[in-house]
């Protein structure tokens, strides 16, 4: 029955080719629909709660993902402020703003004519040179000079781009007037107007350590685009703009995005070279086993088959290659051709015997056929299980190299035999075997085998022994092991964009951007008492005193409201406002409505020349009625004015209207009105909570974590400083400038009450650059955003300022109660990762689990099972040890590494321990099994462990860190694998060997 | 009898085609009257806005204000603005002399701070008040600062291209502005930027005549990058109330006129 494929592929070879060919044909024909992704995001599956949250906070606060350029000069003496730099920068900036899509598709720049600056049109190509990278972008449909949506608009958001040209900047100017424009509203002519920038760019809290390095050596420039995917092309974009500039001005891009889409692409790179490599290297080492080409043809078609099945299934099946899957590949290779050369190993040492192909064929099958079986469905079950992570791509991965594996083992089944009986001549292998036979007694595997045989057989405790200390010390680097991943990290330390990611982060405070959103949990909540209690506080405050009859008429006002709203159940703040409103404007007309209309008319005399007769004889003079109105108050003025009597002109109006202002400011209607914006004041209008945000700001710089934080808080103290600002009198003394400067320097604070928070908001809002504000608040003033910045993507240090955030949060409740949520792609890659490890955790224990069972179901005993388990135990624990001990970040594809670890290394067990229990069957001693087993099985495991770990070295050239982790990971995976089943495995039987060689079986199947 | 009548026809063909070419006016004309009957109407006047900014996202920010203007010599204008709503910018208020032969000038006042400030001359095609107007739709754009073309002249519409003189100081490369025939309002303006594509559109949605002064009495202004929507309702409009010129003075920025309480 096990032999059926196989039969049938002995009697029909061509047939079975034939199928083979077609079936990897119609997989190949799923190639050329290929789409890659090279996102990370979409390591969480697309309906993740924190990456909706991410999009919501994206779409709110109108945020983009960034191309971030840096520009840095070291060596002129004013680092980057200087003449030539500023006007490069410039010119960029305007470059980038003016891109669109020429007649022919490609990228052009057309200038408008403006003073001082070129004009005209740039047409651009951005295809790469070498022949090489042109066909590598034709394969993978990668179109360099893609920077255009499909309207044709370009995907860089001008209007939200973040350069020095192009980012508001309010100044005092001349005459103690506001300036609002650009901060490098023209390119500098003089020095002296380039420091001016600096100073301007300095004094600005949104820009030092965002916009401009607090060295001021150094300029970022924040692109934002559409889409992620575009961010590649942009920075070469960035780089080819920037070609032609001197040395001095290091132009450095970095940010996520770009790190995650070159990635992307040198991934694709890497998939087309590392593949094919170590497809050569295999096949030299198979040609080095078996010296002969025309042989190893056949595990090499399986290899590639395998390959080629599993891609095409992927692709067919509407999957984007990820940087997972792109290792589906050069994870296959290696595993796939497992099975053959043990088939090819097997033939060659049984050939002689029969001096028949069939006959060799179906002997070798026939007892290969249980443990090819088992470690194909271990190796399945091991990566299979990767379907359980909660990481869609990962998924993807682990289900498609299941299928390879299962194709290699069905392929293993048939098309070697049938390839054997078509292709290879009897004469050959006659030839070949004996060869073969004299070349494994030349070779220095075979007495290192044999010594191996001895010592585990002979020192079995102390083999033992050491493992267990090994265990322990591993036990040991488990418990180190941190978690950790940095995008950015992927790339090699000498890579562009690692360089470019020190040296900014050296310079700014940081390039790694995570969203603190905050908004209050029950945004309807009415309050109804506690504001009448607030409003009922201030009025006796402010007017209880002076006119306790308004305070009472006032209060009996509001009384009669709450009565009214409890009746109705409403909650209008407006309109009770409003009903207050009326009332009070009653009570101001009997206090002071002589008052207000006084100052009115005084308010439109003319005060040229005017003397205080003139003043009052022409308030004298007006309409009978309306003087008759204010006649007290009059008198009452000119008494007060009595004193002054140099007074006229101006000066005189002034001090009249100031007596006037002495009444009128007791105003209840305006006290009405001043309480309804406090009360109504949405959360991020109210000083408190402002001040609340300004102290978590504080606290986040103090705690070192994070580089800096930027909020709405931030812009409002800048614009209360600058509005505020007074400038001191030229002749003013040294002392006086110092007043002055300590005065204005305290406006440099969040204003004191709703309503001027909410007039210094409103210019904000008119800037130059229309909007710009609701990035970090929104529209109602109901949820703010805080920019973090981090020197580091690694998510340990992203975790340790969520950690952080809510410790302040804890101890320091927020006057309303608040609901804090993350967002920022460095926030993502935390989740991600999180989610990661428990994921990978759990899916190792499953198949753990269901790899044990089927070790005692193939080996039909509880303890053969668990001994078949010991090899792959002892691996990952001392790897995961390893990788704990020397500090090496539990990342990606280290996680990854677990499941191929459990797959491949009960591979060795398997075939080990169903020799040995063969072999101390038919000779009835394990001492004189255990001898056996090191020559041709311990050889077989040899050859593959080795074809294996070189079959992966091609990695460990990639200038992809993952790609090298995965390579010489692997290598040392194999390396301790191979250790543990030739080295514990025997000990262990040795040791046990009474328990476990009690029974003489009596099954034939084994 | 027939030369008599031929006579007659030359004649009228004559009249028509004089009159036709005395009507047909050429775009600088246009616009000139264009600038004039949306900005100059009477020599003063006064009118309420509610303005509502409505973000694409949907929410909206309304703001009323009571606006005062005064023609001043040789085609300077005087604004005063004074914020009623919402209650945290009650009392607001900004004063503006429009002048065309140098910038203008701007003053702020913030009650809240008891604050007045200057604003140094600027870019004009700013936001006003965060809306999708902006100060020179508010104050006017001088006709003197483009070339104008006419386009075409159908139903009642003169559609006009305007190409700024000096394509680096604005954000447009050029806007055609459809001006209505009969009150030389302008209807509508589409403003085009440097890759020429539509960005931004200014229209009158709503024209009343108003003593004698045709007058739009809804305007919207429409930002088609953000999305962002501003709608303009005027009220309480009206022409000639002899305003009185000190009210455009820093002082009256203090205490308000009675003119906009």
């Amino acid at each position: 029955m096990k032999l059926a494929l196989t039969e049938f592929s002995l009697k029909r070879p061509l047939w079975v080719i034939l199928a083979v060919l077609i079936a990897v044909v119609l997989f190949a024909l799923q190639f050329p629909q290929v789409k890659f992704d090279n996102d990370p995001e979409n390591m969480l599956s697309a309906d993740e709660p924190v990456r909706i949250f991410h999009h919501e906070v994206k779409e709110k606060y109108a945020l983009y993902d960034f191309v971030i350029v840096g520009i840095v000069n070291e060596q002129h003496p004013s680092g980057v402020f200087n003449v030539a730099t500023l006007n490069r920068i410039d010119t960029l900036t305007r470059q980038l703003l003016f891109l669109q899509r020429g007649e022919t598709g490609k990228p052009e720049i057309v200038l408008p004519p403006q003073a001082g600056q070129p004009s005209g049109r740039l047409k651009l190509d951005l295809t790469p040179d070498s022949i090489w990278q042109k066909l590598l972008g034709h394969v993978f449909n990668h179109n360099p000079n893609q920077l255009f949506d499909d309207d044709g608009r370009s995907v860089i958001i001008g209007h939200e781009l973040i350069a020095p040209s192009v980012v508001d900047n309010i100044k005092q100017a001349e005459f103690g007037s506001l300036k609002l424009e650009y901060l490098m509203e023209h390119p500098p002519q003089t020095e002296a107007q380039a420091q001016q920038i600096a100073a301007d760019a300095m004094g600005n809290p949104l820009y030092h350590g965002t916009l401009v390095s607090e060295d001021q050596r150094a300029i970022c420039l924040y692109i934002p685009i559409t889409a992620k995917p575009y961010s590649y092309n942009v920075a070469n974009l960035v780089r080819t703009l920037t070609a032609d500039w001197p040395e001095e001005d290091r132009v450095l891009i970095t940010g996520l995005p770009v790190a995650e889409d070159t990635f992307g692409v040198e991934m694709l790179i890497q998939m087309a070279t590392s593949a094919p490599m170590a497809g050569v290297v295999i096949f030299l080492l198979l040609l080095m086993f078996f010296r002969n080409v025309s042989l190893i043809v056949a595990p090499m078609m399986v290899a590639v088959f395998s390959v080629v099945s599993a891609m095409g299934l992927l692709i067919g099946l509407g999957y984007d290659v990820h940087i997972m899957s792109s290792m589906i590949a050069i994870f296959l290779m290696p595993i796939a051709v497992a099975d053959a050369v043990h088939i090819l190993s097997e033939f060659f040492d049984s050939y002689h015997r029969f001096g028949n192909k069939a006959e060799t064929i179906r002997c070798v099958i026939g007892h290969l056929f249980q443990p090819m079986l088992y470690t194909s469905l271990t190796t399945i079950a091991g990566f299979a299980s990767l379907a359980f992570t909660p990481i869609p791509p990962v998924q993807v991965f682990g289900l498609h190299v299941a299928f390879g594996v299962a194709v290699a083992w069905l392929l293993s089944m048939t098309l070697i035999p049938a390839y054997i009986m078509l292709m290879v001549s009897e004469q050959k292998i006659t030839q070949l075997s004996g060869r073969h036979e004299d070349h494994h007694l030349a070779t220095p595997m075979s007495p290192l085998l044999a010594l191996m045989g001895r010592i585990s057989f002979r020192y079995s405790n102390i083999v033992v022994f050491i493992t267990l200390v090994l265990l322990v010390v591993a036990g040991y680097g488990i418990s180190r092991i941190s978690v950790n991943d940095n995008p950015v990290k992927w790339f090699t330390p000498s890579h562009d964009i690692r360089v470019a990611d020190a040296v900014l982060n050296e310079h700014f405070a940081g390039t790694y951007t995570a969203y603190l959103t905050f908004a209050e949990v029950s945004p309807d909540a009415c309050n109804r008492e506690e504001q009448r209690q607030l409003v009922r506080q201030r009025l006796r405050q402010r007017f209880g005193g002076q006119f306790p009859d308004g305070v009472a008429r006032l209060e009996a006002k509001i009384e009669q409201l709450k009565v009214q709203q409890q009746h109705v159940g409403g909650c209008d703040v407006h309109q009770c406002f409003h009903s207050l409103y009326i009332e009070a404007q009653q009570i101001d007309t009997q206090i002071m409505a002589g008052w207000n209309l006084l100052a009115d008319e005084i308010n439109y005399l003319d005060p040229d020349g005017l003397t205080r007769e003139r003043l009052q004889h022409e308030l004298a003079g007006l309409e009978a009625e309306v003087a008759a109105e204010f006649q007290i108050e009059l008198q009452i003025l000119l008494e007060a004015l009595a004193e002054g009597e140099d007074l006229n002109g101006e000066a005189l109006m002034d001090q009249a209207l100031l007596v006037c202002d002495s009444y009128t400011h007791n105003s209840f209607a305006g006290f009405v009105l001043e309480m309804e914006a406090e009360v109504s004041a949405p959360p991020f209008k109210q000083p408190r909570m402002l001040r609340y945000v300004e102290g978590l700001q504080d606290y986040l710089r103090q705690g070192g974590l994070v580089g800096k934080s930027s909020s709405a808080v931030d812009a409002l103290k800048k614009a209360t400083y600058e509005l505020s600002y007074v400038a001191p009198p030229a002749e003013a003394s040294r002392e006086e400038q110092l007043e002055f400067a300590q005065r204005n320097q305290k406006q440099f604070a969040v204003p004191d009450t709703a309503a001027a928070v909410g007039q210094v908001f409103v210019q904000l809002e008119g800037m130059k650059k229309k909007d710009s504000l609701f990035h970090l608040v929104t529209r109602d003033y109901r949820e703010v955003n805080l920019w973090i910045q981090l020197k580091s993507g690694d998510n340990r240090d992203m975790e340790a300022v969520v950690a952080q955030v809510d410790d302040y949060l804890h101890s320091h409740p927020a006057p309303i109660e608040l609901k804090t949520r993350w967002a920022g792609l460095t926030y993502l890659n935390v989740v991600w990762q999180e989610k990661m490890v428990n994921g990978m955790l759990s899916s190792l224990l499953g198949s753990f689990v269901v790899v044990l069972v089927m070790m005692m179901l193939l080996f039909r005993s509880v303890l053969w099972g668990v001994l078949a388990m010991v090899p792959l135990t002892v691996t990952i624990t001392l790897i995961y040890g390893i990788i704990g001990l020397v500090g090496k970040d539990y990342d990606m594809p280290v996680a990854v590494l677990s499941s191929l670890t459990l797959g491949l290394s009960v591979d060795f067990s398997i075939h080990f321990l169903q020799r040995a229990r063969e072999l101390e069957r038919q000779l009835g001693s394990w001492a004189e099994a255990c001898r056996k087993m090191f020559q041709e099985p311990a050889r077989a495991i040899t050859r593959n462990a080795i074809t294996i770990s070189v079959g992966f070295t091609p990695l460990l050239l990639a200038p992809l860190v993952p790609y090298k982790t995965v390579g010489f990971f692997l290598a040392t995976i194999m390396a301790v694998s191979w250790l543990a089943s030739l080295m514990v495995l025997p000990s262990l039987l040795t040791l046990m060997r009474r328990f476990v060689f009690r029974r003489p079986a009596p099954e034939d199947e084994i | 009898m027939n030369y008599k009548h031929l006579k007659k026809m030359i004649i009228v063909a004559v009249l028509l085609l004089l009159s036709t070419t005395a009507y047909a006016l050429t775009a600088d004309e246009v616009i000139t009257r264009a600038n004039q009957a949306s900005y100059y109407a009477g020599k003063d006047g006064r009118a309420t806005i509610k303005m509502t900014i409505k973000a694409k996202n949907g929410n909206e920010r309304v703001r009323e204000f009571t606006l005062l203007r005064l023609n001043a010599k040789n085609g300077d204008q005087k604004f005063y603005t004074y914020f009623k709503a919402p209650a945290d910018v009650y009392k607001m208020a900004y004063l503006v002399w429009k002048n065309i032969d140098r910038d203008d000038d701007r003053w702020l006042w913030l009650p809240a701070l008891n604050l007045k400030k200057r604003i140094a001359p600027g870019d004009k095609r700013t936001s006003f008040v965060g809306s999708d107007f902006l100060y020179e739709d508010v104050s006017g754009r001088s006709p003197e600062e483009d070339v104008h073309a006419m386009l075409s002249e159908e139903v009642g519409l003169y559609q006009i291209e305007n190409i700024p003189k000096d394509p680096g100081s604005v954000e447009f490369s050029r806007y055609v502005v459809a001006v209505d025939a009969a009150t030389f309002l302008p209807m509508r303006a589409d403003y085009y930027d440097h890759s020429g594509q539509l960005y931004r559109q200014v229209e009158a949605l709503q024209v009343e005549t108003i003593q004698g002064f045709p007058t739009v009495t809804v305007a919207q202004a429409h930002d088609l990058v953000t999305g962002s929507v501003t709608r303009n309702e005027f009220s309480n409009i009206q022409y000639n109330i002899d305003l009185n010129p000190r009210i455009f003075t820093e002082r009256f920025l203090r205490r308000p006129p009675r003119e906009v309480k």
